[in-house]
């Protein structure tokens, strides 16, 4: 009983400026980390595996959390639209801004203000452009595993056109 | 009123950033011996300001005036320092620095993970913010009025 009066406070949007940006800087390093592990080109897409792996364990066990006090969901779509407004908004203090699927497994995420992004740049220019995707596969990851937990078995990838927004594509490997 | 320039240098002496706004004079020297030259003052003042100080120096040099203008600065604890040129009737260039440091460094710089701290400050946005600061406070902008 304890234990849940303290995740609920943790759970708490209004909570403090510091654990906040505890989990940003937490990222930047974790991203650091793996990539100060390559050595050359080739071994650095196998080190953002490694990210995203982080990220989905994290996701899979974030979901039991979240959905404590839902209800069982209808269908797939359900569980994507649980992931754009209330995942969304518990982890990145906002929803999806735009929501796409073609109704055969393959869901476009789209957010125009990523809070991994939003401190790097804007549209006006190009500038570290290339280098951004490695901020995302962490969440590509957290993705991956949420869905996981659900019973979805897919593949995310991001893109990235223009900071600080992201495209997150979803693909559902169907059975 | 008039904001003439502003430059921050890293606890060690580096010249993070450096822009200018209005400066009519040129010191005819490059930007890194004239960085040298500016931390050397400043650092020489302080220093000054804490011996010669007859009570407790609680925040040390905060400006000097010339009959032209006023340099402001702004240390943090981190070794951070932050100085501002305006002319002589700019009023609370200091607070003005104490948010550029709190909205604009420390969310644009610090919070940026590909930013590098204690080297020279790249990144776009950050100069687009910095600018965007300085123009929309009173300081900057009762100079067209």
């Amino acid at each position: 009983m304890r234990q849940q009066v303290i995740d609920t406070k943790m759970n708490s949007h209004t909570a403090g400026e510091a654990d906040e940006c505890l989990f940003e800087y937490l990222h930047t390093e974790m991203v650091n980390y793996t990539l100060s592990k390559a050595s050359n080109k080739k071994e650095k897409e196998e080190e953002l595996s490694r990210l995203e792996w982080m990220g989905f364990s994290v996701g899979y066990r974030i979901i039991e959390r979240l959905t404590r006090d839902c209800s069982r969901f209808k269908d797939e779509l359900d569980m994507i639209k649980f992931i754009c407004t209330d995942f969304w908004s518990s982890l990145y203090h906002k929803q999806i801004d735009n929501l796409r699927t073609n109704h055969h497994g393959v869901y476009m995420l789209q957010d125009n203000s990523f809070r991994l992004l939003n401190k790097v740049g804007t549209n006006c220019n190009k500038q570290y452009l290339q280098e951004s995707p490695r901020l995302l596969a962490f969440t590509c990851g957290l993705l991956r595993g949420s869905l996981a937990n659900l019973g979805i078995i897919s593949t995310v990838n991001a893109e990235i056109s223009t900071l600080p927004s992201c495209k997150f594509h979803v693909q559902v490997q169907q059975m | 009123m008039t904001i003439h320039n502003l430059y921050i240098f890293s606890k060690n002496g580096t010249l993070l950033y450096y822009t200018e706004w209005s400066r009519l004079n040129k010191s005819g020297i490059t930007k890194e011996e004239e960085a040298k030259l500016m931390y050397g003052m400043l650092f020489s003042i302080k220093s000054f300001v804490s011996k010669i100080s007859p009570l407790d120096p609680n925040e040390g040099f905060l400006y000097f005036k010339t009959s032209k203008y006023t340099l402001h600065y702004f240390e943090t604890p981190s070794g951070l320092k932050f100085v501002l040129n305006t002319d002589n009737i700019s009023q609370n260039a200091r607070e003005l620095l104490q948010q550029l440091y709190r909205e604009v460094y420390l969310e644009y710089v610090v919070k940026n993970p590909l930013c590098q701290l204690n080297e020279p400050i790249q990144s776009e946005l950050f100069k687009l913010k910095v600018d965007e600061l300085f123009k929309k406070s009173p300081l900057y902008l009762s100079r067209t009025i």
